[in-house]
């Protein structure tokens, strides 16, 4: 009883103090947690006519930009720690956001961009490292650049000349080949793969020099010649109005009817 | 006064420098001593002439005068000379002139031809080398065909450079370019972080296999077009990689 007694007096400090402890514990490591894992964000509209265009650099993160039916763009980020600096320009027409220059010599963390224009815009952006998403894009110029790895997406684009590049990462285009357009995609690892509509017209230059794997689907015609036992595919597709040239040093080119 | 003191002192009396007492001495001694006499009127004569030179002619009358006189002495004899000179070419080239219309030239039909052969040989040889240099800046244009025999001989003497030689050229330049950026990366690296750095070395490793895969091909086919052009393009990567990362 005695002992009881004594065990019962004795255990409570202690379990008090445990909880204590261990409650402080999780609070310190609860509000170091919120430090690593917050996010600022940055929002900003801007009024915009039709044609307008974005360029957009940034250091990594992904860049998600879709076209909507309003002449406004909106821009949205999610920037995590370090935060870096984002100082959007609006010069003739142009709306320009460099996180390169506006964050020289400084470390910051990703830079996830999330922004809307209108749909005959023209887009250039590009990323250090990160995926670049664009969709619903009609206007003249679409330019998504990874200078090293990430993927590249281009849904539903209607653009006269479009550009992707990375070095390694998948690129998937999915949209329009314009009269007289320019298209050219490249990469150094990754798969490259083309829907598009089966009425296209352009002239082909397709080389995959290490996989000579080139799939041309139904665009497959008596007009298209292997060249360098396979490595590149040349040839022309309807009168040939456009240019289209696919290399990919060390994966898969493939095409799909749109 | 004796002979000898007089004719020591003529030529101070003369000046009119002499005391009064000596100079009247003097005067005495010449009425009495005729030699002496006749030496102080010779004395007195050539002093008076030098006198008289010396004012007339030692100051010019208007000496701007005299320069201006002298002057145009000088330029005609310059002209004189000039006009010599000139009509002297000018009858050297009336002379080559009417040497060469004057002389009958007299070709043979062989050294017509050939001049006609050699004429049409440097024209074509400008011709080509115009058109090399102009489609030379296309710098996209990688080796493409077999140089042709006169592209070869061409270049052999240095005239112009075949697609192989304008593709090494590139390269050499592009490998150049490289390692500056790469110098320049090594400095900016350590402020990058650990993401960066992988991501960095990952993708440059993955160029750097497609670099080597091209050039082992090229070293047995140099002409294999194709992976000239894809060395090219994979070398441009490169140097873009470092470029972008070396401003980071």
């Amino acid at each position: 009883m005695m002992s009881f007694e004594s065990k019962n007096l004795f255990s409570f400090p202690v379990n008090k103090k445990a909880t204590i402890l261990l409650l402080s514990v999780v609070f310190f490591f609860a509000s170091n947690a919120h430090d690593v894992f917050a996010q600022k964000r940055f929002s900003k509209s801007y009024p915009a006519g039709e044609n307008i265009r974005l360029q957009l650099m940034n250091r990594s993160g992904t860049i998600t930009v879709e076209g909507w039916n309003k002449k406004q763009v909106q821009i949205s980020a999610s920037l995590e720690k370090p935060v870096a600096q984002i100082i959007p320009r609006y010069l003739n027409g142009t709306i320009l956001i460099n996180v390169i220059q506006d964050n020289k010599g400084s470390e910051i963390g990703d830079t996830n961009f999330d922004i809307k224009v209108p749909y005959y815009s023209s887009i250039d952006i590009e990323t250090g490292i990160g995926n670049l998403n664009v969709s619903n894009v009609q206007g003249g110029l679409v330019r998504a650049h990874i200078t090293t790895e990430g993927d590249i997406r281009l849904i539903n684009i209607g653009a006269s000349s479009v550009s992707a590049e990375n070095i390694i990462g998948d690129i998937f285009y999915d949209g329009f080949i314009q009269e007289g357009g320019i298209y050219s995609f490249r990469s150094m690892r990754g798969n490259i793969s083309m829907r598009i509509p089966f009425q296209s017209s352009f002239r082909l230059v397709a080389t995959a020099p290490s996989t000579r794997n080139i799939s041309l689907g139904s665009f497959a015609s008596a007009g298209m010649s292997l060249v360098g036992n396979g490595r590149r595919v040349v040839g022309k597709v309807g009168s040939g109005n456009a240019s289209l040239t696919v290399t990919n040093h060390r994966g898969n080119i493939s095409f799909i009817r749109r | 006064m004796n002979c000898e003191k007089c004719q020591n002192l003529i030529s101070v009396y003369i000046d009119g420098d002499l005391e009064a007492q000596e100079s009247q001495a003097m005067q005495t001694h010449f009425s009495v001593c005729a030699e002496c006499a006749k030496l102080h009127e010779d004395f007195a004569s050539i002093l008076g002439f030098c006198d008289k030179t010396f004012t007339e002619d030692s100051i010019p009358p208007n000496p701007q005068a005299l320069w201006c006189r002298i002057n145009n002495i000088i330029e005609s004899e310059t002209d004189a000379e000039l006009a010599t000179e000139e009509k002297k070419q000018e009858e050297v080239k009336r002379n080559l002139f009417s040497r060469i219309w004057n002389s009958k030239l007299q070709f043979y039909p062989s050294q017509i031809v050939s001049s006609f052969i050699g004429i049409a040989l440097i024209s074509s040889l400008l011709t080509v080398v115009g058109i090399k240099n102009f489609s030379a800046p296309n710098g996209d244009q990688a080796v493409t065909a077999e140089p042709t025999f006169l592209e070869k001989g061409l270049a052999k003497i240095g005239v112009i450079e075949t697609p192989q030689q304008i593709f090494e050229h590139k390269l050499k330049q592009r490998r150049a370019a490289i390692n500056y950026w790469k110098k320049r990366v090594e400095t900016r690296r350590t402020f990058w972080n650990s993401q960066m750095r992988e991501a960095f070395d990952r993708n440059l490793n993955v160029i750097d296999k497609s670099v080597s895969e091209y050039t082992e091909i090229l070293q047995e086919d140099p002409q294999d077009s194709i992976s000239s052009e894809m060395l090219d393009s994979a070398l441009n990567e490169k140097m873009e990689l470092l470029r972008e990362f070396s401003e980071l």
